[in-house]
């Protein structure tokens, strides 16, 4: 056995001493024929015939030389280095060649590593939960999709009654912000879950334990469990920290277990605390999510079966109250990524066309050269090199150029996939903070290696099987100016060019597109003035806030700080800001005191201070804002927008009307009748390319006590500020007397609402900057390549250019030759290109706002462009060929 | 090299290392042309060695560690190769002959059992 290991060294040792083992042996057999000779002088035979016999006698010297090479180390290896060597000489001999097609598969490469590290990312890595396979997230399916939110009579009924799920957990859907106020005060974020979250998601422990059943009923006790991070971060990773107590919204509450550091959840968190639900509680508020795991060998179609069967017990309990409706599950992952997946498919779909263009420039420049090339190989396999080796020489170049390639294109597609997430992260889940979590792995390595391949093999070695053609001889015999220029290099050279055009159009045409539907929602008017507004987050989770009395106070505390602050010209509050999550509410129109002809309806609720129309400058259309006298003890009053007014009461006056929110989907949510004083103007604040939603607003003052608590737990509450100068100068001002006003709780990061309306629309930015550049690209590229084979063909037909103007053509009829001649191909492209942009725009109309697919104007300006730049490219080597001297162009051989 | 010749020579593969570990054993270090020599001498012909299959032989031996190649000069004053046999060599080729007397016995017989039936 061991002397097996030591020949397998020895062999690998001998592909690096080959020379010296060559010269040894040489020596070796010199010694041996010298003896031979000897023995032949002692038989009598004269000096030089004794030598002929010795190496007679010896046998052939070449062959035993071979067999000892194969013995010794490993010959085909011997001889891949040897191409590669070779291969590295040839490349580096013609640098202007191996830098344009190594820079050009670079690009493309880089380009696809990039998206591909992204879809990788967000699409194909599993979760990094134990079998994350079978985690699946419980969704409310309407007609319109479905949604992952769920309200705790919907919870108590799944425990009840999805038999294929266990360890059913209920977490927040986004993580809540909260103040962490041991020390220096600061915000974190915290997850409220319920005690089995961490068995379903396979949670690691560094110190003490998780939450018990107990700790997790209503009206237990505080107690947190610490993230890893956190605890390292905040607390130095104090070992004794379990038992201890922390201070949250100034509340304290015991440490009783630190996640291990493999623990990451999306979104990140930094601290978890039990929701302490009160599981008989018919709050209809759905404003959490929840999952489980399959049981064991159950598919999720076979679970989905049981759970559709289930609703129909939740429609009579009144769970469902649409007959649409449906609960249904869905693995976690898919529902993590779904607003995603399309957007990044999309991306990899054109970033694949760019790939596409990049093929057909390297194949052209490898055609060019390949030609160039014929005379060599056709001298060396004159000269004895085997077909098989001259084929193995060609394609080791090949793949050669397209791994150098592939190398820096990972390196670069590596490196810029972070510039382009710092610049655009387009709200794209689980790529971590500025795509932290987008990196290299396996999945990319092997995408990138297989498309630098497939280069290699597709454009390298089907030219390189022509050393096996009849022609390899002809061409020495044929003129160096007849190279290249048959009718079928020709054709091939067209074809790159028609392929590259048509496929520039299809990505301008759909980077325009994009770049039309970004520009139209930028310009959509939100119906709120957006500058000189900025918002800042606080949270009130702690037990001071639970009634709306003090909330109220505090706003109104806050409030009159703020209007003293220099700077600042009026601010509010409200829990539901432009672009926050905001519920819908029943209401019932009870009519006026005298006609109580009452309709009922949905509408989208909301609640603010006063001063809020004003901050944000919406328009209040009839009727009175609310004011400082709207309070708790003062007749309820509501104001609704537009939009509302339009689909209840089109036909009459809503001012004046009473309505009741609230009524029948569980106590916290009962309200006292309330009567319509106005009607603002619509907004576009939850989504811009959606028309504006029925709305109703209350005072923030006379908001039922229920949904105070309940709404507090999961979010904060939003400051709005209107400046007379630049925000960011007095938020630091606002920031203290926030904290003043409320005890010292801390404020979150300062956005201006320019900042809430430009991340609103951060998927349809990622979206049009991606595509823009990679249609730039394209579009370089394609010029790149119309140049380049015109170039090369005026060089060849120099001699024929010559031979025109010596029989009178004019340099004005050569130009025109040229052009004419490469725009005929551009035009095909185009036409090929539209025809194809036509057909997959529909694609793309999901992705497209104020523009339609077939917008005239993109398919009529995309071409103009695409054939300037072709005429452009075109023109440069034209014109070199119209001012050849004919005498000289005649000359050329 | 046809596929015959190829099948001789891997059949004779181990006989002739164990032949050539043999043979430095017993005589000493020597260098290819006196291997050479020594082995048409004892096969008596017998074994129609080829140089081909001789220094493959003795890279294969070499890199097992069973013999060791020096340079030195030969009586005669040349330059030449002597292989010498390894503490390893010495110890592989005791297994080998075990090993080929009781692979030998066994097929003397068997085809004496075979004569007999």
């Amino acid at each position: 056995m061991i002397e097996h290991f030591a020949r397998a060294i020895a062999k690998i040792r001998g592909l690096f001493r080959n020379s010296r083992a060559e010269e040894e042996l040489a020596r070796e057999i010199a010694t041996h024929l010298l003896y031979l000779e000897d023995e032949f002088l002692r038989q009598g035979l004269s000096s030089l015939e004794a030598r002929r016999q010795a190496r007679l006698a010896y046998g052939g010297v070449e062959q035993v030389k071979q067999a000892h090479r194969e013995e010794r180390s490993f010959p085909w290896l011997a001889e891949s280095l040897q191409d590669i060597r070779h291969a590295c000489r040839s490349l580096l001999r013609s640098p202007g060649f191996s830098v344009a097609a190594i820079l050009t598969l670079a690009l493309g490469i880089g380009a696809n590593t990039a998206v591909f590290s992204v879809v990788n990312t967000v699409l194909l890595k599993p979760l990094g939960y134990p079998e994350p396979d079978r985690i699946v997230q419980f969704q409310l399916k309407a007609t319109e999709g479905s949604v992952p939110s769920a309200s705790i009579p919907d919870l108590r009924f799944w425990m009840q009654y999805a038999e294929a799920v266990d360890d059913i957990s209920a977490y927040d859907l986004n993580e809540a912000v909260l103040g962490l106020t041991s020390g220096m005060p600061e915000q974190v974020h915290g997850v409220h879950v319920t005690a089995n979250y961490f068995r379903l998601f396979g949670a690691s422990l560094v110190l003490g334990r998780t939450f018990t059943a107990e700790e997790d009923r209503a009206g237990s006790g505080n107690v947190v469990v610490l993230s890893y991070w956190l605890w390292k971060r905040r607390f130095g990773g104090d070992p004794k920290i379990v038992g201890q107590a922390i201070s949250l919204e100034k509340e304290p509450y015991t440490v009783v277990g630190v996640a291990g550091e493999s623990f990451r959840t999306d979104p990140e968190s930094d601290l978890w605390i039990p929701f302490q639900f009160n599981l008989n509680s018919d709050n209809q508020l759905h404003s959490f999510g929840a999952a489980g795991r399959l049981k064991p060998g159950l598919s999720l179609a076979r679970a989905n079966a049981q759970l559709r069967l289930a609703s129909q017990a939740a429609r009579r309990q009144g769970l469902l109250p649409d007959p649409h409706f449906a609960f249904v599950l869905e693995p976690l992952r898919d529902a993590i990524v779904r607003d995603a997946r399309a957007s990044l498919l999309l991306m990899q779909a054109a970033v694949g066309l760019v790939l596409l263009i990049v093929w057909a420039n390297v194949a052209n420049l490898l055609l060019g050269r390949a030609t160039v090339r014929q005379r060599e190989f056709a001298i060396r396999a004159a000269i004895g090199a085997g077909r098989g080796r001259l084929f193995r020489q060609f394609a080791t170049e090949s793949v050669l150029l397209s791994a150098c390639g592939g190398a820096v294109g990972l390196l670069t597609g590596s490196l810029g996939v972070h510039a382009l997430l710092s610049i655009s992260p387009g709200n794209i889940p689980r790529i971590g903070v500025g795509g932290a979590s987008v990196g290299v792995d396996w999945r990319v390595l092997m995408f990138t290696l297989g498309i630098s391949l497939s280069v290699g093999i597709v454009f390298g070695i089907v030219p390189a099987l022509r050393v096996w053609g009849p022609s390899l001889y002809q061409s020495l015999s044929a003129g160096n100016q007849r190279l290249g220029s048959g009718s079928s290099q020709s054709k091939k050279r067209s074809l790159i060019v028609l392929s590259e055009v048509s496929l520039s159009v299809v990505l301008l045409i759909g980077a325009s597109l994009l770049i039309r539907t970004f520009v139209a929602l930028r310009d959509v008017n939100p119906g709120f003035d957006r500058h000189n507004v900025f918002l800042t987050e606080m949270s009130l989770h702690g037990s001071q806030f639970a009634t709306t009395a003090n909330v109220a106070r505090l706003v109104e505390n806050a409030r009159q700080r703020l209007a003293g602050v220099a700077g600042v010209e009026i601010a509010a509050a409200s829990c539901s800001p432009p672009f926050a999550s905001r519920m819908g509410l029943p209401f019932a129109a009870t009519g006026t005191p005298s006609d109580n002809s009452g309709s009922t309806g949905d509408a989208e609720w909301m609640s603010v201070s006063p001063g809020y129309f004003a901050v944000l400058r919406i328009p209040i259309i009839r009727g009175r804002d609310f004011n400082e006298q709207d309070g708790e003890g003062a007749s309820g009053v509501a104001l609704i927008n537009e939009a509302m007014g339009k689909r209840y009461w089109a036909d009459k006056d809503p001012i004046g009307q009473a309505i009741e929110i609230g009524r029948g989907i569980g106590p916290d949510f009962e309200d006292r009748p309330r009567q319509i004083i106005g009607i603002v103007a619509d907004t576009r604040d939850h989504d811009l390319a959606q028309p504006p939603q029925p709305t109703m607003i209350i005072p923030l003052a006379q908001e039922p006590n229920g949904i105070t608590r309940l709404w507090l737990q999961f979010g904060p509450i939003f400051w709005l500020v209107r400046t007379r100068i630049e925000p960011h100068h007095v938020a630091v001002d606002v920031s203290e007397q926030l904290r003043e006003a409320s005890g010292g709780l801390p404020t979150g990061r300062v956005r201006t609402i320019d900042e809430v309306l430009s991340q609103s629309i951060a998927r349809q930015n990622f979206n049009m900057l991606l595509l823009g550049v990679f249609a730039m690209a394209a579009l370089a590229l394609t010029a790149l390549g119309i140049y380049g084979v015109t170039a090369y063909s005026v060089t060849l037909r120099t001699h024929e250019i010559g031979v025109r103007m010596a029989l009178g053509a004019d340099r004005a009829r050569i130009r025109n030759l040229i052009v004419g001649k490469g725009m005929l191909t551009v035009g095909i492209g185009v036409i090929v290109g539209l025809a194809a942009a036509a057909f997959l725009a529909r694609f793309l109309a999901g992705f497209l706002f104020g523009v339609r697919a077939w917008d005239p104007m993109v398919f009529i300006v995309v071409p103009v462009l695409l054939t300037m730049v072709a005429l452009f490219a075109l023109w440069i080597p034209a014109r070199r060929a119209a001012r050849l001297e004919p005498i000289e162009a005649l000359r050329v051989e | 090299m046809s596929s015959k010749d190829k099948k001789t020579r891997h059949v004779l593969q181990g006989t002739l290392d164990l032949i050539v570990l043999r043979n430095l054993a017993t005589i000493g270090p020597q260098h290819a042309y006196q291997i050479a020599t020594r082995l048409q001498q004892i096969s008596d012909g017998l074994l129609n060695l080829n140089q081909g299959t001789l220094y493959p032989a003795l890279v294969r031996l070499e890199q097992y560690g069973w013999i060791k190649g020096s340079w030195s000069k030969t009586e005669s004053g040349r330059e030449a190769r002597f292989y010498a046999i390894t503490v390893a060599g010495q110890k592989a080729l005791r297994a080998e002959t075990e090993h080929w007397r009781r692979t030998s016995q066994l097929i003397e017989r068997l085809l004496v059992e075979r004569a007999r039936a």
